[in-house]
């Protein structure tokens, strides 16, 4: 027995290199975030890198500081009813889109599609010279419509992927068993497709939510929301508050991705 | 005349203006308490004519009449059908006991009587146990049966089955072929069953509707269909078959019990054979159809009287049978014998083919020269 050869596996060193490799790219994605989670901490006068000391007080200054309370306010409201207005329609959107066959389909597929080519900068100028005799610039309705032009396409897409795995056969059992097609959707079609409707919604509520260019060009003097609050403050004042906000905003968006996660699982609903 | 359960009246589907009719003036009337099959091979039309029945396809023209009822414009949830699909088509975010439950809850049943029928339906599919469950769970024979609880729960005017057998392996396949038709005819519930396998449909069906380009070629049992086939494209769908292009000569005079007649058939090349079919085909040329295993093979001659001398030219061996293609004149005919332990025929090895009268149908309809060449 003793000349039975055992297999033993050799030192790999593409193990170890691979390992490096990504944590480097973790380090590259994340470096930013570090960063300014360091320095809201960190006591300089000044907003810079590395901190001197640590403290507390821009976190402090920051329910003092109206102006990021009041674009805060905006920003969700809007990015509230963005969310609502965008699964309102994108939806039944790519149900349409899935289900149907018409003879513009394709150039309906683009047209949702598009505005994830075009470059923000374009659509929100675009906006601005359309909303100015429309009387829009300056108000929810105007942030609103440019949002939702911005956010259906993720809607659309994450909605599609979902019913493109889905059994149609199941709407076609149902309405045999005798549900009506209200039914049919709420009872079967919904449940089916709620992973990437919920994936949706969530994209499209965080893209709202931080979204600057469009926000900028039509409400900037009238109506601003968070991310133009926080492009005005760094323009005027140059001290951390805007990195103890930024970490706030980092909190918010993971508390949401968590939430979904936790109560139906982001993952299978982004697949 | 006892009143059909389901009249399908020149029931027609066009895709497309222009295009072919996917299901072309199609007439079927179905008894109560029959489970019929739609047998033919895929774009014959069949699952479209089910997708008619249930609602779920609009017809072109025609009519489709359940007890007596016209039901052709009445709405898919309004129909009070049943269907099992191909892919069982169970609802993933529901549990077995959900699943089964919808239609009655569709139908507003009191709580307490959805709970006894749904338990009563899936004790019917043996599957009481599982009512817990989540669909994915379950085996695909598993998720077969629900299907077929959630359908029949509702107690459907009619069941309809579209391929239901065709994901599941060839074993669980034969299962489940029995255990549906005991359970249709415990439930005595008329039923469409769409199908593209023969053994299926001659199996469970009581009638079968041969079809073929959107039109049905031949509706009867399963006896009828497979040993009195009304046309070249049923012969040869339904089992195996020989088709000899023969010219009918005289009638013999004699009849059986059914009407049909004795005659003399001249096949080309081979010579005088006796053959049976319906009354009144002399004079003209019609395909004979034998079954292989009515062919019968002796490897010596002498055996039957008058019989075909050929040669072997392919064998292939099934274990309790053997095949043999034989050749005689300008064809080859299939034969199968029973094996046997001794030797077996080899390729080249002479052999000697006979039937009996009975065994050799003369289709009713004409042979048409490209199709007898076909064969």
């Amino acid at each position: 027995m003793s000349d039975v050869k055992v297999f033993k596996p050799r030192f790999n060193p593409a193990k170890p290199a691979f390992g490096l490799l990504v944590f480097l790219l973790y380090l590259f994605l994340l470096a930013p975030l570090l960063i300014v989670f360091v320095v809201s901490f960190a006591s300089n006068q000044y907003l810079s890198f590395p901190p001197e000391g640590l403290t507390l007080k821009w976190y402090e200054m920051l329910p003092q500081e109206s102006t990021f309370m009041e674009g805060m306010k905006v920003s969700l409201i809007v990015a509230v009813i963005v969310t609502l207005i965008v699964l309102a329609l994108g939806v039944p959107a790519a149900l349409a889109l899935d289900r149907f066959d018409f003879k513009a389909k394709a150039a309906v597929q683009s047209f949702f599609l598009s505005p994830l080519l075009i470059p923000s900068i374009v659509l929100a100028l675009g906006m601005v010279l359309l909303f100015g005799p429309l009387e829009l610039n300056n108000t929810y309705a105007g942030i609103i419509i440019g949002h939702v032009a911005i956010t259906i396409p993720f809607v659309i897409r994450t909605t599609l992927m979902s019913l493109a795995t889905t059994d149609t056969s199941c709407e076609a059992a149902a309405r045999i068993l005798g549900a009506g097609s209200w039914t049919v959707f709420r009872r079967v079609t919904l449940p089916i497709i709620q992973p990437g409707v919920i994936a949706g919604g969530v994209i499209a509520f965080i893209v709202s939510f931080d979204e600057a260019v469009i926000s900028l060009f039509v409400a900037e003097s009238g109506l601003p929301t968070l991310p133009v609050q926080v492009l005005r403050y760094v323009e005027n004042s140059a001290d951390a508050a805007v990195a103890a906000l930024s970490v706030i905003l980092i909190l918010i968006s993971l508390a949401v991705v968590v939430v979904v996660e936790r109560v139906m699982g982001l993952r299978k609903a982004l697949r | 005349m006892t009143e059909s359960k389901l009249s399908i009246v020149d029931l027609t589907k066009r895709y497309a203006a222009g295009l072919e009719p996917a299901v072309d003036r199609l007439n079927m009337e179905v008894e109560e308490g029959h489970l019929v099959a739609l047998l033919g091979p895929s774009g014959c039309g069949k699952t479209t004519t089910l997708r008619m029945v249930a609602g779920l396809m609009d017809p072109t023209a025609g009519s489709i009449v359940v007890d007596g009822k016209e039901i052709t414009h009445t709405p898919v949830n309004k129909r009070g059908m049943g269907m099992v699909f191909q892919s069982y088509a169970l609802f993933p975010h529901m549990n077995v006991e959900q699943n089964v439950a919808f239609g009655l809850e569709m139908r507003q049943v009191p709580k307490a009587e959805q709970k006894a029928r749904v338990a009563a339906a899936l004790d019917m599919v043996q599957l009481g146990h599982l009512s817990k469950r989540q669909t994915k769970e379950l085996s695909g024979g598993q998720q077969q049966r629900i299907a077929l609880a959630r359908a029949l729960v509702v107690e459907p005017t009619l069941l309809l089955l579209d391929e239901p057998l065709s994901n599941l392996d060839a074993k669980l396949r034969e299962t489940m072929r029995t255990e549906i038709r005991s359970i249709q005819q415990r439930t005595r519930a008329t039923t469409l069953f769409v199908t593209h396998d023969q053994d299926e449909a001659l199996d469970m069906a009581d009638r079968i509707a041969v079809m073929n380009g959107g039109l049905i070629e031949q509706f009867g049992s399963p006896t009828e269909v497979y040993e009195r086939p009304r046309t070249h494209f049923v012969a040869n769908f339904i089992g195996q078959a020989n088709f000899l292009t023969a010219r009918v000569c005289t009638e013999a005079g004699r009849a059986n019990l059914a009407g049909e007649s004795y005659y003399k058939v001249d096949v080309e090349g081979l010579g005088q054979f006796g053959a049976i079919g319906t009354a009144g085909l002399s004079g003209s040329t019609h395909e004979l159809v034998i079954r292989p295993h009515r062919l019968s093979v002796s490897l010596q001659p002498g055996a039957a009287q008058a019989p075909l001398a050929g040669t072997i030219e392919r064998v292939s061996y099934t274990g309790d049978a053997l095949s043999v293609a034989v050749r005689v004149g300008g064809q080859q005919l299939q034969a199968q014998m029973l094996t046997s332990s001794g030797d077996l025929p080899r390729v080249g090895d002479a052999a000697y083919l006979s039937w009996a009268p009975d065994d050799a149908y003369i289709l009713p309809t004409p042979a048409v020269p490209e199709r007898a060449a076909a064969a």
